[in-house]
């Protein structure tokens, strides 16, 4: 027997029954128990005068599309799980969304979607328009399918520092998941930890979208935090004032400060920004996105302060306060970093000390792997005196 | 009921009615850009935030349902921050410099920027980069100057559920357009405006609007254009929905020839129609003539006003368009009313100068006894020579005489036998009388009226038929239909021609023509025209028709003041129709020259209109036959609107019409006609759209 069987073999009331026994939450960033879901929807479906609905999706803030592992592994059990939400709810229409990231997923979940008379779109949930409707997280969907297989069992799904999706339970801790030893900084979910809180169950953690990073030394926070704004800006659906706008500032305000152009202002105004968001927008795109550069800020305010007052990126990640140049006196003039220069920006014949022209340059790093001789230095530092013409190798005077 | 506080005010209000309409109702502004009062709420701008007592956050009022108890503040620092932190937000993507823009003055945007003044200079600016869009006929699209607040989005979709425009998004900007923004006609855009009206900034805009007259003018054109202001979306939609005794009824609102006008109108309407910038203008005259032809009078016979006898007693001098529908009103307005009519049966230049080919004699005849119906008394064969005298009996007289005399032009031959003037031509042959037509004619003359001769000498019999004018053929004043109708039945069509003088000794042997060069006005409006030099030609012909204008049968005798053309002086064309004696008005073709039947029925309202008044009554002549109601704002989806072609009338072909009266253009046939009214852009509904309310209209939460 099938979960959705099971299911529509007994009445609704003992259905909700069972969803209320087992304990059942809805999974991610809207937490709170099933069944009180449901009621929230029949009564906002009936206030609003609409047909219910059954929704499953990933939340809106979601970009990086790791807890889809479920859906991809498992598609009919997140459709039985949608079936029998839909089964309680009295509901005809029932929709799953998929991010538009992942538009190739539809052809796998399409045969079993219409097997269970599942619309698949692709795209954000339009919030509004979902008003009376039953709005489900995947992995809701998937354990309430569990639920009636008696197979459940609470617990987090996660994908350390992007490797498998396991599911851990509850009370695991973070350092029981992932290597400390290196650690600057833990990204669970929307947010940001310090080492010392490693101590934190996952659970408390709030790993939402499944995604627990450990941040070395070698990464930046400004830089990371840069990148999860890009993602999320491309992603919103920008119908909304301060999703569209609050993402564009708080995302052009990292990157100035990752590109050396950073104000003291930013901070207080990328604060400023990021508060309002996370009350001014119906959806979890605007009210979460910002959520990680307002913990940027709070735990790492002296990493900010360095790349903004010393201009300089404490990891050596942000390339604008980065120099690579040659060592005039280790360089042996072979000529292999000019040949495998992307960017054709290293002068130089055999025999002679080669240059690197910073105006072109955008510091790959490439020569500096290419180089037998280790001539090749990456610094935030400072860049001492260099060759301004070309010179043998071996003549170059330092004075 | 829910009984609410707002700042501290006590409302009562409709359960769960949106707190923002509630506060806009009762006086309380509360900034607003994407709430449109007849769209759904969004909760998007975030600019109508307030405090809800109890509640840890603030929400958006337009999306606030009321609720017995519920106790808001619309001003608290928490609000206004968040609020102007808002409009600082969303002005980032918004050009800077308003005083560039078309709607500066008159943009919802601006307001609320002087309203809540945000802060500036804090965030990052930027010019969205969008290439205006101008290639789509009547709206412009400039999304560089959008806000997002998707009310066009909403009008589009739950409004007219016409369902083109949407949220789109390219690499990281969100705007409005259409699905891979394909052009609005292929995305079977209904071009209804309500986007560009609820658009609060000059994002969507009207290509062409005429900004000097009144705004509902100025969106319904053809109504606007319709000397009698007939409301033409109106009955259109009438038709549309099969519903001819309406639509018949709405057109007799206003002029009481429907079947007449929908046959021979000029259609000034036509040319002002917004439907021509898509593809082609509506057909309106044949959706009127077929409504005309469908129509059982089950709304408006003997259903219209007509007020108690006043006792007083008026007499209508000529019974043409202008004086029959004087003597309509006058009659429903309670007077007495006599037409004196000068020839042998009323209908005016409809009966004897229109040939019947074009208009069919019973119809004149069954809408005139409409008006004899409703008790108007018709003397014929009764000229009227010295209206003064009439005073003696009646309280008031309209002098509505037309111009019934041809103008003969003072040229060389022009007195010879065997030339003839277009009225005396036109009216012989409507009386049946002897002409004095010949084989080869020539028409001199490029209006209608000439056209009315050639095509009538061509169903006389006359072999050779000319017509010549002085103006270039882009210049001739007749309808272009009337002109391609005439050549095709063998009209030999020449523009740009002087008449040097008329050829013949004792009877007329053909005319002299040289080519015009140029053919210009001066600043007296006299003309200048410029010959090609060598350019004399001779056409032969055995009859010249003259058919360069008419004027009022009328001499300084009959005892009033006369102008320019022999027109019958007033003091006003429109305003004031009252002649140089007390009690005596005048009307029509009779005051400002040839022009038009509905220009005559519009005049002849006017009079009626102003008569009334002169004999003590309101002279409000309004009346509503059709019975009134909102139409339908939700048009929904119609694949392929904007190429849906016009419909043409079934129209003889010229060997089958050319020698016989009887009528060859059959209007629209009953499988197209539904299809034509279909196409009608509906500009009208655009009018029913709420006004944003601004805060310049609450005086007292006014800031200082």
């Amino acid at each position: 027997m099938s979960a959705l069987e099971n299911a529509v073999g007994l009445s609704k009331e003992q259905v909700i029954e069972k969803i209320k026994a087992s304990g059942l939450q809805e999974y991610g960033l809207c937490r709170e128990t099933l069944t009180r879901r449901f009621e929230n929807a029949l009564k906002e479906c009936r206030e609003e005068e609409k047909e219910p609905g059954v929704v499953a999706a990933l939340n809106n803030a979601d970009t990086s599309g790791v807890l889809l592992e479920i859906l991809r592994s498992e598609p009919e059990k997140v459709m039985e799980g949608i079936s029998i939400a839909a089964y309680v709810a009295g509901a005809d229409k029932k929709v799953l969304h998929i991010p538009e990231y992942e538009a190739q997923l539809f052809e796998t979940v399409k045969p079993a979607a219409e097997k269970y008379g599942i619309e698949v779109v692709t795209g954000l949930v339009n919030i509004r328009e979902s008003k009376g409707c039953v709005l489900l997280h995947l992995v809701t969907a998937a354990q309430l399918a569990e639920v009636f297989l008696d197979t459940y069992e609470k617990g987090i799904y996660v994908s350390v520092n992007g490797g498998n999706l396991q599911k851990a339970a509850c009370s695991t801790k973070i350092s029981d998941l992932a290597d400390m030893g290196e650690a600057k900084a833990i990204q669970a979910g929307y947010r940001y930890y310090l080492p010392e809180q490693g101590e934190m169950t996952v659970e408390e953690a709030r790993i939402d979208n499944g995604v627990l990073n450990i941040l070395s030394e070698k990464e930046c926070v400004v830089c990371e935090t840069e990148k999860q704004l890009a993602a999320s800006r491309k992603q919103s659906c920008g119908k909304c004032v301060f999703c569209r706008e609050g993402l564009l500032q708080l995302h052009h305000m990292q990157k100035e400060i990752t590109e050396g152009r950073g104000k003291m202002e930013f901070i207080d105004l990328t604060k400023e920004i990021g508060e309002a968001m996370t009350i001014s927008t119906p959806c979890t795109m605007g009210q979460e996105s910002s959520k990680t550069a307002l913990w940027a800020v709070e735990l790492f305010e002296e990493e900010y302060k360095s790349h903004i007052k010393k201009k300089n990126c404490p990891a050596g990640v942000c390339s604008s306060f980065v120099n690579i140049y040659i060592n005039p006196s280790a360089c042996e003039g072979c000529g292999e970093c000019a040949d495998i220069c992307p960017k054709d920006c290293i002068e130089g014949k055999p025999k002679y000390i080669h240059m690197i022209d910073d105006f072109d340059c955008d510091k790959c790093g490439k020569c500096i792997d290419a180089c037998d001789a280790g001539a090749i230095i990456r610094t935030t530092g400072k860049v001492p005196k260099l060759p301004n013409r070309l010179t043998k190798v071996g003549k170059f005077k330092k004075h | 009921m829910a009984v609410i506080t707002i700042d501290g005010k006590t409302l009562d209000v409709p359960e769960n009615k949106n707190v923002l309409e509630c506060a806009l109702e009762a006086g309380i502004y509360i900034p607003h850009l994407c709430h449109h009062k007849d769209l759904s709420p969004l909760g998007s701008c975030r600019m109508c935030v307030v405090e809800v007592e109890g509640e840890d956050q603030v929400t958006t009022a337009c999306t606030l349902k009321a609720r017995d108890g519920l106790r808001i503040h619309t001003k608290t620092p928490e609000v206004e921050r968040l609020r102007m932190l808002a409009l600082e937000l969303l002005l980032t993507g918004h050009p800077e410099d308003c005083s560039t823009c078309p709607k500066y003055g008159n943009c919802e945007l601006q307001m609320l920027i002087q309203y809540i003044g945000p802060k500036t200079g804090r965030l990052k600016m930027r010019t969205k980069g969008f290439r205006p869009k101008e290639e789509n006929p009547l709206i412009l699209h400039d999304m560089n100057r959008c806000v997002l607040c998707g009310r066009c989005v909403r009008a589009c979709n739950e409004l007219r559920g016409v369902k083109v425009l949407n949220y789109q998004k390219k690499e990281m900007e969100t705007y409005v357009g259409t699905l891979h923004d394909k052009l609005l006609k292929d995305a079977d855009c209904r071009f209804c405006g309500a986007c560009v009206e609820v658009c609060p900034t000059g994002t969507i805009r009207d290509k062409v609007l005429n900004q000097e007259v009144k705004k509902e003018d100025a969106v319904v054109p053809c109504r606007y254009a319709c000397p009698a202001h007939t409301d033409i979306p109106r009955y259109i939609r009438h038709v549309k929905n099969g519903e001819y005794d309406e639509a018949a009824a709405v057109i007799r609102e206003k002029v009481p020839f429907p079947n007449a006008l929908g046959h021979i109108c000029t259609h000034t309407c036509e040319l002002e129609c917004k439907r021509k910038e898509v593809n082609e203008a509506m057909s309106i005259r044949d959706i009127k003539r077929y409504a005309a032809e469908h129509d059982t009078g089950s709304l408006w016979k003997g259903k219209g006003k007509q007020l108690p006898d006043t006792g007083k007693k008026v007499c209508v001098a000529g019974g043409g368009p202008a004086g029959l529908t004087a003597a309509y009103y006058l009659r429903k307005q309670g007077h007495a009313v006599t037409i004196k009519e000068a020839l042998p049966t009323p209908g005016g230049m409809m009966a004897y100068g229109i040939p019947s080919y074009r208009l069919p004699r019973e119809i004149i005849a069954d809408e005139v006894k409409v008006i004899e119906d409703q008790g108007v008394q018709i003397e014929v064969n009764a000229k009227v020579e010295k209206p003064e005298e009439l005073l003696k009996e009646y309280d008031a007289v309209l002098m509505a005489i037309g111009g019934h005399k041809g103008v003969r032009l003072p040229m060389e031959g022009s007195g010879l036998n065997g030339v003839i003037i277009n009225t005396d031509f036109l009216r012989a042959v409507s009386l049946g009388n002897e002409t004095g037509l010949g084989k080869k004619v020539i028409v001199l003359g490029g209006g209608n009226v000439a056209f009315d001769c050639a095509r009538t000498a061509k169903r006389l019999g006359a072999e050779e038929i000319h017509l010549a004018c002085l103006e270039a053929r882009d210049a001739m004043t007749a309808d272009d239909e009337e002109i391609e109708q005439a050549q095709e039945e063998g009209i030999f069509v020449h523009p740009a021609q002087t008449f040097e003088r008329i050829t013949g000794t004792d009877h007329v042997t053909g005319v002299d023509f040289m080519n015009v060069k140029s053919f210009t006005f001066d600043e007296n409006r006299r003309a200048i025209i410029e010959k090609e030099e060598g350019s004399e030609h001779h056409i032969d012909a055995d009859t010249v028709i003259f058919a360069v204008g008419q004027r009022p049968d009328i001499t300084e005798e009959a005892g009033l003041e006369l102008g320019r053309g022999n027109s019958i002086k007033v003091n006003d064309m429109e305003q004031d129709k009252a002649t140089s004696v007390p009690g005596i008005f005048a009307a029509g073709d009779a005051i400002y020259g040839t022009k038009s039947v509905i220009m005559a029925i519009e005049s002849g309202r006017e009079a009626a209109s102003q008569i009334d008044r002169y004999l003590g009554g309101d002279g409000d002549i309004s009346e509503i036959l059709a019975p009134v109601k909102k139409p339908e704002p939700y048009i929904g989806q119609c694949p392929g609107f904007g190429y849906a072609q016009r419909k043409q009338p079934a129209i003889d072909p010229p060997e089958d019409r050319g020698s016989h009266f009887g009528p060859f253009d059959h209007g629209i046939c009953e499988s197209d006609i539904c299809a034509e009214a279909g196409r009608c852009l509906q500009c009208d509904l655009r009018l029913q759209i709420s006004r944003p309310s601004l805060w310049g209209d609450f005086a007292e939460s006014k800031e200082v």
